[in-house]
């Protein structure tokens, strides 16, 4: 079980980690960034944003499951992907993404979870997608039995897939208190305006959509319109589906020494993260990783100084230039 | 693998590259040592075919198809895919057609030409599927139970039926039969392509 009180070594690193917040370059975050419990591994804990204008905090840095975490019923990668997991949890993750579009990725989750217990920190995020299936409510029930949770903290309508019958089903069912936050997913920067309709007519707490440091599109109106209606955002695809860090990488790409001193980046996961995570509009970001060492790599990207507004546009030029 | 033609063929196949392989390798393992089984009934189908006994072939080459739906895309595929489900129903179906083609004997080429074009194009697909599939996975270094079998894994039950096929039968029974293993080999080129290049 994953369910430990804090040592007092870890309360010591969580007082140190309250010192070193006040450290930290002030950023306009949606509400002030926090800093998660400290992992059990030691490093320096992870930040956390507040939900829009609720008091909950998520820290920044998630896990998405598309194609990473649908591995079928094969045991040995099920065990791989639970190590996965396990990491995500040691550092002080928090939301997990799936939907019933990823195949086996809600059953290989709900494999780990029995297999690690149920972390108090998780934030079980699922989708409802009109080609699963079923009714809204149908679709739900079956993710819970195959997450094996009893409850999800955030159920999106995937992709604006019928959108209006999905949401006026998750709203309701919020309102029964069967779910915790409700909202919507685009990617690849599609259907922009829609979303921006449905995010000023309707009561949703989240938007899901592609943002990163070559896809920048929702800063010009989504980005604003979510700070100023007080919903979350998780950017998706932040690493562009993995060909942004594996092309950076094939090629060799010293990362910038300014980016080192200035907000401790010590890979390109760093450096990529952090940009996306010190947008003060974005909630968190979802990489996904079927690797353990990946995943220590992406969470640490999560803990630390984060890059100033001027280190931010620093580091689009950077990356413009490569 | 960028630009909408792209990301919409991503969207449709949901696992990795090295996840595939492992599917492949386990649906090797498990159905162990019934490769032996079905590629000898394709090369029996295909003797039937060549000796102008289409009815007997057709027959044969049904239920293959049947294991083919069932144990690789409903066991298997669909966990991955939740398209897996109807592709399977597909081959089910095709297994369907070939039993009623064999039962009603419409469309059976029972007098064929031997040096027909279509007959030359069928043997030779044949016998790509039921021996040059299987060696490509033993030259890059696959165990004979990883081989990529005829009647056992869907790609080379298509590639072969296809030959078959042309051999068998004649008409628009033929096209008709043919769309199945044909489709199948289109979602399973793009399939390899973009598990290649993303």
């Amino acid at each position: 079980m994953m369910r430990t009180r804090l040592s007092r070594r870890q309360s010591l690193k969580l007082l140190g980690a309250a010192v070193a917040a006040g450290l930290l370059p002030s950023l306009p975050f949606i509400g002030a960034p926090v800093l998660a419990n400290p992992s059990e591994s030691g490093n320096n804990p992870m930040l956390k944003k507040n939900l829009g204008n609720a008091d909950t905090t998520l820290p920044v840095i998630g896990m998405g499951t598309w194609r990473t975490f649908n591995v079928g019923s094969d045991p040995v990668l099920l065990d791989a992907r639970t190590q996965v997991v396990k990491a995500f949890f040691e550092h002080g993750g928090g939301l997990v993404d799936s939907s019933p579009m990823y195949g086996s990725a809600p059953d290989v989750m709900g494999y780990a979870l029995q297999k690690l217990g149920i972390p108090d920190s998780l934030f079980s995020a699922e989708k409802v997608w009109s080609p699963a299936g079923g009714s809204a409510r149908e679709q739900v029930a079956e993710l819970k039995n195959r997450w094996q949770v009893g409850r999800f903290n955030l159920v999106q309508v995937h992709n604006l897939t019928d959108w209006r019958e999905h949401l006026a089903a998750l709203q309701q069912m919020k309102a029964e208190g069967k779910l915790g936050y409700i909202g919507i997913t685009t990617s690849h920067g599609r259907r922009h305006r829609e979303l921006e309709q449905i995010m000023t007519a309707q009561n949703i707490d989240f938007i899901q959509l592609t943002y990163n440091i070559t896809h920048r599109e929702a800063e010009q109106r989504l980005l604003p319109l979510a700070q100023e209606k007080g919903i979350a955002v998780i950017a998706n695809r932040p690493f562009d589906g993995g060909s942004l860090i594996k092309g950076i990488q094939r090629r060799g790409e010293r990362l910038p020494d300014w980016a080192r001193a200035e907000c401790g980046c010590t890979t390109w996961a760093d450096f990529l993260l952090k940009f996306i995570v010190s947008h003060p509009a974005i909630t968190c970001a979802i990489p996904a990783t079927t690797q353990v060492a990946h995943m220590r790599e992406n969470m640490g990207a999560g803990s630390g100084a984060m890059p100033s507004a001027s280190g931010r546009q620093r580091m689009q030029r950077d990356v413009a230039a490569l | 693998m960028s630009g909408g033609a792209g990301y919409q063929l991503q969207q449709f196949i949901p696992f990795s590259h090295d996840v595939y392989l492992r599917l492949l390798e386990r649906i090797g393992e498990t159905y162990w040592p019934w490769h032996i089984a079905t590629l000898l009934l394709g090369v029996l189908v295909l003797l039937l075919a060549l000796r102008h006994q289409a009815r007997a072939g057709s027959m044969l080459l049904a239920p293959l198809w049947l294991v083919v739906g069932v144990a690789f895309f409903l066991r298997h595929y669909a966990e991955l895919n939740w398209a897996g489900n109807y592709i399977g129903y597909a081959f089910i179906a095709e297994a369907v057609l070939l039993l009623g083609i064999a039962l009603s004997g419409k469309g059976l080429a029972e007098t064929a030409a031997d040096k027909r074009p279509a007959v030359i194009i069928g043997l030779i697909l044949a016998l790509t599927g039921l021996v040059g599939w299987p060696f490509i996975g033993l030259l890059s270094g696959d165990s004979w139970y990883q081989a990529a079998v005829f009647g056992i894994y869907a790609d080379p039950t298509a590639i072969a039926t296809l030959g078959l096929l042309l051999i068998l039968l004649r008409g628009w029974l033929l096209w008709l039969s043919a769309i199945i293993p044909l489709l199948w080999l289109v979602v399973s080129g793009l399939t390899w392509w973009v598990l290649l290049n993303s």
